[in-house]
């Protein structure tokens, strides 16, 4: 079983807070000192002992228990019943499909992008309103810091050492929402992602930060597809991998009122955001030289339309949905849904 | 008043039950592997490590090998193969 955790001793809350610091054990802001006191219940709204492993980490060689993932959560500012979200955001991440060592230190500088389901939601205050991706709510900053801090101490992703992100995002600091379920007509997304109404689930993406996509003055689903896809089809983060689509109320409203389904407009996104071959290289995202040929030779977004997730969230007044795109350039790290228990 | 604070990193796991590999010394009547990452030009690079190395020693033979994506690890059967074919294998990067 891995140690328990080192205990330093310092004078007091102030102190222990330069401490952190001076360790190199933040993310640049100030933490919650974590006590033995304060930790204790963390374990005991998650139902784990100290040393149960949560996640071992095969490239690097990290096995991370209960405990530190507890530590983690208190520096960040969580609650205790927080616990269970960190836990299935962690396992997530641990599977293979998500590629966790690569997604954590590549150039690309992702962050892991965490979207809650289900009726956990209103039990922790979870915020998928107005301002979703932004400041204000508890439990979005803090399990998505208690992530990043966990990424930076028990996964070694400290800036560059292991993480070599050329330029990162804002998202590395904390990037948790919840879907607006009530907003969504038609289903949500860990249902998509074949879990049961009615349960509570966390989906994990390696993600760039959301590019907004303003679309205020069409009023038909046209202009919603049409402003969604050509962001989409932006040659900056253009490439086969997965995308979130998250879908304001306003836009939501929209589509469904001109009577549009989820797989209809995951098939629309993934029919329209394509680009020529010829642009891809004219633009240094493919190598060679342009030949005819790939003038008429078309690339989309994904590989199909199941590779476009569909996420309704934001504040009921606005014209502005977002597109995710995944750090992975194709099959190298894809999102994975895991129910909270 | 005293405060115990808890030490939140985790350190690797220990590594003292890998063993490191006999040295070759030279690779006259040796195999070489080449483990490209599978990024862009590594294989340019491997191909002039392997002329280089050509020019010094005897090669018995270079068995190149390319893992599919440059964010994974190479598996398993990856693995053995070079290890055993190969007397040393050389690996690299390329953007």
């Amino acid at each position: 079983m891995p140690d328990a955790a080192v205990e330093v001793a310092v004078a007091g809350w102030a102190e222990a807070v330069e401490a952190y610091f001076e360790r190199g054990w933040t993310d640049g802001l100030p933490v919650v000192p974590a006590t033995a006191e304060a930790v204790r219940p963390f374990l005991e709204a998650a139902g784990r002992a100290p040393g149960d492993v949560v996640l071992a980490e095969t490239t690097r060689r990290r096995t991370i228990t209960a405990e530190k993932v507890a530590i983690n959560a208190v520096l960040a500012g969580c609650q205790p019943d927080y616990m269970p979200v960190l836990l299935a955001a962690l396992e997530a991440m641990a599977d293979p499909a998500f590629t966790l060592h690569g997604a954590i230190t590549s150039t690309g500088g992702s962050a892991t992008l965490v979207v809650v389901n289900g009726p956990i939601r209103q039990r922790l205050g979870l915020n998928a309103g107005g301002n979703v991706f932004g400041p204000g709510w508890r439990a979005n900053a803090t399990i998505g810091r208690a992530i990043r801090l966990v990424t930076l101490n028990c996964l070694g992703a400290q800036p560059g050492l292991l993480d070599r992100s050329t330029q990162g995002h804002p998202g590395k600091y904390s990037y948790c929402i919840a879907e607006l379920e009530e907003e969504n007509p038609w289903e949500p997304l860990h249902v998509t992602r074949g879990l049961a109404p009615g349960t509570s689930a966390v989906t994990v993406f390696a993600a760039e930060g959301p590019h907004n996509v303003l679309s205020h003055y069409g009023e038909m689903a046209e202009s919603v597809i049409v402003a969604l896809a050509d962001t989409m089809a932006s040659l900056g983060s253009f490439s086969p991998g997965e995308s979130f689509v998250v879908l304001a109320p306003e836009h939501v409203t929209i589509l469904a009122r001109d009577g549009w389904t989820k797989p209809g407009i995951r098939e629309a996104l993934y029919t329209r955001a394509r680009r020529t071959v010829a642009d891809l290289k004219r633009g240094g995202k493919l190598a060679g030289a342009v030949e005819p040929v790939d003038e008429t030779t078309w690339a989309h977004r994904g590989r199909g339309p199941e590779d476009i997730h569909i996420v309704v969230a934001g504040g009921g007044a606005g014209g502005h949905s977002a597109f995710i795109p995944s750090w992975s350039r194709d099959r190298n790290s894809l999102a994975v849904t895991k129910e909270i228990r | 008043m005293t405060l115990k604070i808890l030490d939140p990193t985790v350190a690797a796991d220990d590594a003292t039950d890998v063993a490191v590999a006999k040295r070759v010394g030279d690779l006259d009547g040796k195999v070489l592997g080449l483990l490209h990452n599978g990024k862009v030009n590594g294989d340019r690079l491997l191909d002039l490590v392997r002329e280089q190395l050509a020019a010094r020693y005897g090669l018995r033979d270079v068995v190149v090998v390319r893992k599919p994506s440059a964010s994974r690890v190479a598996d398993e059967a990856v693995l053995d193969r070079l290890a055993r074919e190969c007397d040393a294998v050389i690996t690299a990067i390329g953007d």
